[in-house]
């Protein structure tokens, strides 16, 4: 559940809608209520209206606290860093990207083994994105020329076929900037 | 008459819309907020339909470069000289008829040209073949050269036109604010609705003034050190400070958020002003100042280094320390919108609303601004950036900040209108505008935010994989919603009425 909310587009999609569909429902009643059906004032005092501002921001900071506070753990530097300390071997596979293709070092791993990207451009931005085989986004990274190399640890979980692709906007051929990595089950 | 308000009145179809037919007095402080709308209108008709373009030219399979053409020059045009300019128009004459300040002389001509002029640079430019997006992604310029994909004279052509942008955008706007709001005379016969830096409608125009002079001028001297190179009049060497990738996006990320957020504690700001003259009780005050401006206040404080969150995946060339400052910012920065969306909601419960089309455009902006400002947290969130960052979810925030500032801005240009032009909307014209662009724009928004869930990355020329191209039709559809509701709008105004109840009788605000 929190790997799907965390760790996947949709599942960002589905926490922003928590966040927008009760402002819509409340703003837009409220909005309309007071604007075309019953639009004199409302009879509130002071001290209500503390109350619900209190209310208010106490639920605002909570939320925010909570979804910020446990997305903690998926973020890369935290993984990276748990993978680092596992004891597991991490597999370093170099990426030299430039307009418009990767240099990888390696291509293919197994399940379960941890691998660190260590990716640079060569030339102007590029991005760094790998791809699940049922088109998720599993990391992207952002390579600014110049910087040197950028590093982070992931281990794959499932075997198949997953896409690269370049997401800063390189040039006329951008789009055709991606490679391929081929994930196999552990040979025990 | 002034050569602003001649201009405006001999340009074909546009001008009709805003020449002035007022008060001559008061031509002083309408002359070139008419002149910087008009133009803004402009640049958006061309702006939407280079907007249609970009799905049509993905499903008719047209050549890929015809693409990121119109995506740079869709992404420039809106950006700068639509959002910003009519921004400038309407926040100058809001300034001026509450401060009884002109808006004269050199600074706003310069202004004016400078921006329009360099509008236009960049887009020859881009015609030549500079396809760069509207966030330059600096180095690709000089590399494009360099591997023969543009020419040298498109670089340095479009580099002008961008300077003469930030110039207008950095410099003089901020400048004619704090000139006017600081040191120049007042003139009475000029103040419409008196207004002092305590209120919340005024302070976020002082605010955002100092914010774009200040966290715009590295890039507006980095900007400059690279353009005397270009020229030839610096050695390339002694602007390497400058040049370095790093450097530029630093400056020009510090910039561009910022500007965004100043841009947002203007209109916010002028929301503040504007509501309270609709409510159904004629109060004419929100429910509170003090938290009006403390709104402001956080809204301030929180979005300055909220930047780095557009370096998230640079890890671990950023950071970790900038990024979770980052992250905590920019969640800060919803703090501020939710003091914000009390204040408006409770003013409104309160004291009831009367409803016209001026009001609601602004508050079905604010409404896009608040569904915008969610998936702007989301995404600034360490963890989700990296599954989000490059996709259609970050062009989707960009549109819908921009889209949901403008309809905000165009609400409070309605209010306005009158005081400007001396001609009158008929009472519900503007229904239907206000419907179709909201509903366009919710739908436009949602379909880029899907799309970037679904992993498709943005400026690319190849959505027909993945089953992407379902989202394109989302965009187009909704994106035609919009422009109807535009063209409703620009029809709407290019027939109002002149007023004929003599001299203006309500005071701008
Ligand atoms: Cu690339």
């Amino acid at each position: 559940m929190l790997d799907f909310i965390y760790r996947t587009g949709w599942g960002a999609f589905a926490v922003m809608l928590l966040f927008q569909i009760p402002f819509l429902l409340v703003f837009l009643t409220l909005v309309f209520r007071k604007a075309y059906v019953n639009t004199g004032p409302s009879e509130i005092s002071d001290a209500r209206i503390g109350g619900l501002r209190r209310g208010w921001m106490a639920l605002v900071i909570a939320l925010f606290l909570i979804v910020n506070l446990v997305s903690i753990q998926f973020f890369p530097a935290i993984y990276t860093a748990r993978a680092a300390a596992s004891g597991v071997p991490a597999i370093d596979v170099a990426v030299d990207a430039q307009s418009w293709s990767y240099d990888m070092s390696r291509q293919e791993f197994e399940v379960g083994q941890p691998v660190r990207f260590n990716a640079r451009s060569l030339d102007t931005m590029h991005g760094f994105a790998v791809y699940h085989p049922d088109g998720q986004v599993l990391f992207t990274m952002m390579l600014v020329p110049g910087v040197g190399v950028s590093s982070l640890i992931y281990t794959f979980t499932e075997p198949g076929t997953y896409k690269i692709r370049c997401l800063e906007y390189c040039g006329l051929a951008h789009h055709e900037m991606n490679d391929e990595i081929t994930v196999t089950e552990a040979s025990t | 008459m002034s050569f602003a308000s001649s201009m405006v009145a001999s340009v074909p179809v546009f001008g009709r819309m805003f020449k002035l037919e007022g008060e001559p007095e008061l031509e002083p402080i309408n002359a070139w907020p008419a002149a910087m709308i008009m133009a803004s209108f402009m640049w958006f008709s061309v702006a939407v339909l280079l907007g249609i373009s970009l799905p049509l030219t993905q499903m008719l399979g047209f050549d890929t470069s015809l693409f990121y053409t119109a995506v740079t020059a869709h992404g420039a045009a809106m950006a700068f000289p639509y959002v910003f300019q009519l921004m400038m128009g309407v926040g100058l004459h809001r300034a001026a008829g509450c401060l009884g300040k002109p808006i004269t002389g050199i600074i706003p001509a310069l202004a004016f040209w400078c921006m329009n002029i360099g509008g236009i640079l960049f887009t020859i430019a881009i015609l030549m073949g500079l396809k760069i997006s509207y966030a330059v992604m600096y180095p690709l310029p000089i590399v494009g050269v360099q591997t023969g994909q543009w020419s040298m004279t498109a670089v340095v052509i479009g580099f002008t036109g961008i300077a003469g942008i930030l110039l207008t955008v950095i410099l003089l706007y901020p400048v004619q604010v704090i000139k006017m709001l600081f040191f120049d005379r007042a003139q009475d016969d000029l103040i419409l609705s008196p207004r002092t830096l305590n209120d919340p409608g005024m302070l976020g125009m002082a605010m955002a003034a100092f914010v774009l002079l200040i966290m715009g001028a590295p890039l507006l001297i980095v900007a400059s050190a690279v353009l005397l190179a270009l020229y030839g009049i610096l050695p390339m060497a002694w602007v390497a400070w400058a040049t370095d990738p790093m450097v530029f996006q630093f400056v020009f990320y510090i910039f561009a958020h910022n500007l965004m957020e100043a841009m947002a504690i203007m209109i916010i700001s002028a929301l503040y002003a504007t509501l309270p003259l609709y409510l159904a009780d004629g109060t004419r005050k929100l429910y509170s100042d003090r938290m009006a401006n403390l709104a402001l206040w956080i809204l301030l404080v929180t979005s300055v280094t909220s930047f780095f969150h557009h370096f998230f995946t640079m890890f671990p060339a950023l950071p970790s320390a900038l990024s979770y400052h980052g992250n905590i910012m920019s969640w800060g920065t919803g703090i501020g919108a939710a003091v914000t969306i009390f204040t408006i909601a409770m003013t409104i419960f309160k004291h009831g609303l009367r409803p016209s089309a001026g009001i609601m455009a602004a508050l079905m902006g604010f409404t896009l601004y608040i569904l915008d400002g969610v998936s702007a947290i989301v995404t600034s969130n360490v963890a989700w950036s990296f599954q989000l960052h490059g996709t259609m979810w970050q062009a989707g925030h960009t549109m819908a900040v921009l889209v949901a500032m403008s309809l905000m801005w165009m609400g409070v240009l309605i209010h306005h209108y009158p005081v400007i032009t001396g001609r009158t909307l008929s009472a519900d014209s503007g229904k239907w505008f206000v419907t179709l662009f909201t509903v366009g724009a919710v739908g436009v928004n949602y379909s880029f935010l899907a799309a970037g869930a679904a992993g498709m990355p943005r400026r690319f020329a190849a959505w027909d994989q993945e089953g992407w191209m379902i989202y394109g039709y989302f965009i187009l559809i909704f994106g035609l919603f919009m422009a109807v509701g535009m063209l409703i709008f620009l029809l709407d105004i290019s027939r109002a009425r002149i007023i004929d109840t003599g001299p203006v009788a309500a005071p701008a605000e």
